[in-house]
């Protein structure tokens, strides 16, 4: 008897304590843990916020083609550092080389004429004071000489033309710069006039554009200080201030669609940004491309209308 | 006294198991059901508790969290923009269809994070690497789903596997390949997708109608900055609204995301009701079994209560009897009863459907009513005693 009562205490106090423990920790808070590599920290207020894109200094030079035709030689690969006037692109040049070989036989066969009617021109000439030769005929054969000598000229005219058209078919370089992208290989064909083949720009020195929201635009200014965050640096061990100091450079007067967009046909633009461009030096010992993302922290706290 | 008040409680034990029972089933019921409502209810901000911050940043129209109107990606800028916030990332969350290998569809939860921090990354991965999440067409799925499409795929024989999805199996979200490079553990959400991670860049590929990709954004205050002053300033400066990531309903505070996901499921689903009347139901039937079984036991002992009062014992002494065998009673049947709804719960948790979530606050409230239900069945027999004549035990 007091056993049973005893016995049903206890199972009701296990099942009273089982239950308590199952309460335990479903009342806290599941923690929340710094991201598992470490953001781009604003340090002080006042900043503007903006995404930028490294570019280079002067913008990049995307080389065209004058003329459509077939690659028949790269002459460089990217990271090449070209000097003005260095080749870059050789196109196919076989119909002009093969119009240059007649055009040189060409000239043979002209000199050669002329030769001819200039030799008889001359003997007309002195014989012509007996009276072997009539007055109209040797005119005839000077203007003959005269001819001759000028088809010779135009000969050589052409082959000069063609040696011209087959400089163009080598695309040089217009300035000392690094070759950031090449898009084409031998045997592709590139059509005069469309989308650059290859991409050159002077990357000793970048800069950075960068997008601020058309909502923050009224709080640029010309001049201000700015920090760049690269992407992608953050997984950097160690690296405590990974900032790189922008120099400020200048305002883009126009304001623009936002770029960056999927490129769906029924998109449309919903967001303007104001461009800003800032310089940095290449920083050393760091790896930094043109084309990669910065988070750009642009200091307007100095200058803040309306704070 | 109570020594013999006790020994006419357990003296008949058919009685005493019934009026047990009905307390442990009051008990059950209660602990059980509100146990279970908590759990689906703590289902509906999953998001909240799966990707933490402390700072939530949404379009102002947005009521819950599983309901993300999209920003604009500039928006990010000017949430950096605002004093008082160290750092913001974006996050993308949607529901898409997964096509898995036997052609099955499988509707998940994308969650885009931010490829550069893997801010809002699952806490624990089972297998693999967050860092693998950079390869190209790579996500990262939570245990759950991994079962769930594992019985949806094709083995390499061509037969249906039965195995979980591991690292280096592959479906299909928007015909573009999710190579799975590891498995996350993460709670489940009422909205039923599983949790399907990738980065924030990648999941505006898989999405590609999309016009618009930022559903939030998660914001870190600088130091000394409390995320609710925070919330104040990016609402005033940039015009959405802010939200703080507590996700306990006993200390959510007025700008929780999470509490006003509970309570739009309040107020615009029957599930409250439906728990509600289980809890009420619960109670009642307490009441009337165990009301009316201890008051047939006091009547059964009806004479032995007037001899003690023709003795000349006071009433005192006689409810004080009476409310130490009515809360012996309750205290024995709230155990049994809270013993069942935590083996039930364990088993739930186990197999993880229904989902299960017993607050102390749960079975504090039940200990309370069932000694709610013992005192009403008490006082019942009290006042029955009180108007027996001592002399009727006399009569025979």
């Amino acid at each position: 008897m007091f056993k049973k009562r005893l016995l049903l205490f206890a199972l009701a106090l296990a099942g009273a304590g089982a239950a308590l423990q199952l309460t335990r920790g479903t009342a806290t808070e599941t923690p929340i843990k710094p991201p598992p590599y470490e953001p781009a920290t604003r340090d002080k207020d006042g900043l503007i916020a903006a995404a930028g894109l490294v570019e280079a200094v002067a913008e990049n030079t995307l080389l065209g083609s004058p003329t459509s035709g077939t690659v028949a030689k790269v002459h460089v690969k990217v990271w090449d550092a070209v000097k003005a006037g260095d080749p870059i692109l050789t196109l196919d040049d076989r119909d002009l080389r093969a119009q240059r070989a007649v055009q040189k036989v060409a000239i043979e066969a002209a000199a050669a004429a002329a030769e001819r009617a200039a030799d008889a021109a001359r003997r007309w000439t002195g014989l012509k004071d007996s009276g072997a030769v009539a007055a109209g005929d040797l005119v005839s054969y000077q203007m003959a000489a005269k001819e001759a000598s000028a088809r010779l000229a135009l000969a050589q005219a052409q082959l000069e033309q063609t040696d011209v058209l087959l400089d163009r078919l080598v695309l040089r370089s217009p300035i000392a710069a690094t070759v950031l992208q090449v898009g084409v290989r031998a045997g592709e064909f590139v059509t005069a006039g469309a989308k650059a083949p290859v991409v050159l720009g002077d990357i000793s020195r970048l800069q950075i554009r960068c997008d601020v929201d058309e909502q923050l635009a009224t709080r640029m200014r010309e001049g201000l200080p700015a920090k760049g965050y690269l992407k992608g640096e953050s997984s950097l061990a160690g690296a405590k201030d990974r900032s790189i100091p922008l120099k400020f450079v200048r305002i883009e007067p126009f304001v623009i669609p936002k770029t960056s967009l999927t490129g769906a046909s029924v998109e449309r633009v919903d967001t303007r940004v104001l461009q800003v461009i800032y310089q940095f030096d290449r920083p050393t010992g760091r790896a930094l491309f043109v084309g990669q993302q910065m988070d750009v922290y642009i200091d307007a706290s100095q200058d803040a209308p309306g704070k | 006294m109570y020594r013999l008040a006790l020994n006419m409680l357990f003296g008949d034990l058919a009685k005493l198991a019934m009026l047990l029972c009905g307390l442990a089933f009051s008990a059950l019921l209660m602990a059980q059901q509100s146990s279970v409502f908590f759990g689906i209810m703590s289902w509906t901000y999953t998001p909240m508790v799966n990707i933490r911050a402390q700072v939530w940043v949404s379009d102002p129209m947005v009521e819950q969290v599983n309901d993300a109107k999209p920003l604009r990606d500039t928006d990010l800028g000017r949430v950096r923009s605002v004093d008082g916030v160290a750092w913001a990332a974006p996050l993308h969350t949607s529901f898409v269809q997964a096509r898995m290998q036997d052609g099955n569809f499988k509707l998940i939860t994308l969650v885009g994070i931010d490829a550069d921090t893997f801010a809002g990354a699952p806490a624990v991965l089972s297998q693999g690497r967050i860092e693998d999440l950079r390869l190209p067409d790579t996500v990262i799925v939570d245990e759950w789903g991994a079962a769930l499409m594992g019985r949806m795929g094709v083995g390499p024989d061509g037969q249906p596997r039965n195995t979980p999805l591991k690292v280096g199996d592959t479906f299909e979200i928007n015909d573009i390949q999710a190579r799975i490079v590891g498995i996350c553990r993460v709670k489940r959400a009422f909205t039923g997708g599983p949790f399907v991670y990738t980065t924030y860049d990648r999941a505006k590929g898989y999405t590609l109608g999309a016009r618009r990709t930022l559903s939030f954004m998660l914001v870190e205050p600088q130091k000394g900055v409390p995320p609710a002053e925070l919330c104040d300033r990016i609402e005033r400066d940039t015009g959405l609204k802010a939200w703080t990531s507590d996700t306990v309903i006993w200390n959510w505070g007025e700008r929780s995301l999470a509490r006003n996901t509970f309570w739009w499921f309040w107020t615009n689903t029957g599930i409250p009701f439906s728990f509600g009347t289980a809890v009420l139901l619960g109670l009642f039937v307490g009441i009337a079994i165990s009301g009316q079984t201890f008051y047939s036991f006091v009547l059964e002992n009806l004479k032995y209560f007037a001899a003690i009062k023709a003795m000349g014992a006071g009433m005192g002494v006689i409810a004080r009897m009476l409310l130490v065998q009515a809360f012996t009673a309750g205290l024995v049947g709230f155990g049994l009863g809270a013993g069942m709804a935590q083996a039930i719960g364990r088993v739930m948790i186990e197999k993880g459907m229904p989902p299960f979530v017993m607050y102390p606050q749960i079975l504090w409230a039940t200990f309370a009513l069932v000694l709610g239900i013992s005192l009403v069945s008490a006082l019942i027999g009290i006042i029955k005693v009180s108007r027996v004549d001592a002399a009727s035990v006399f009569r025979g």
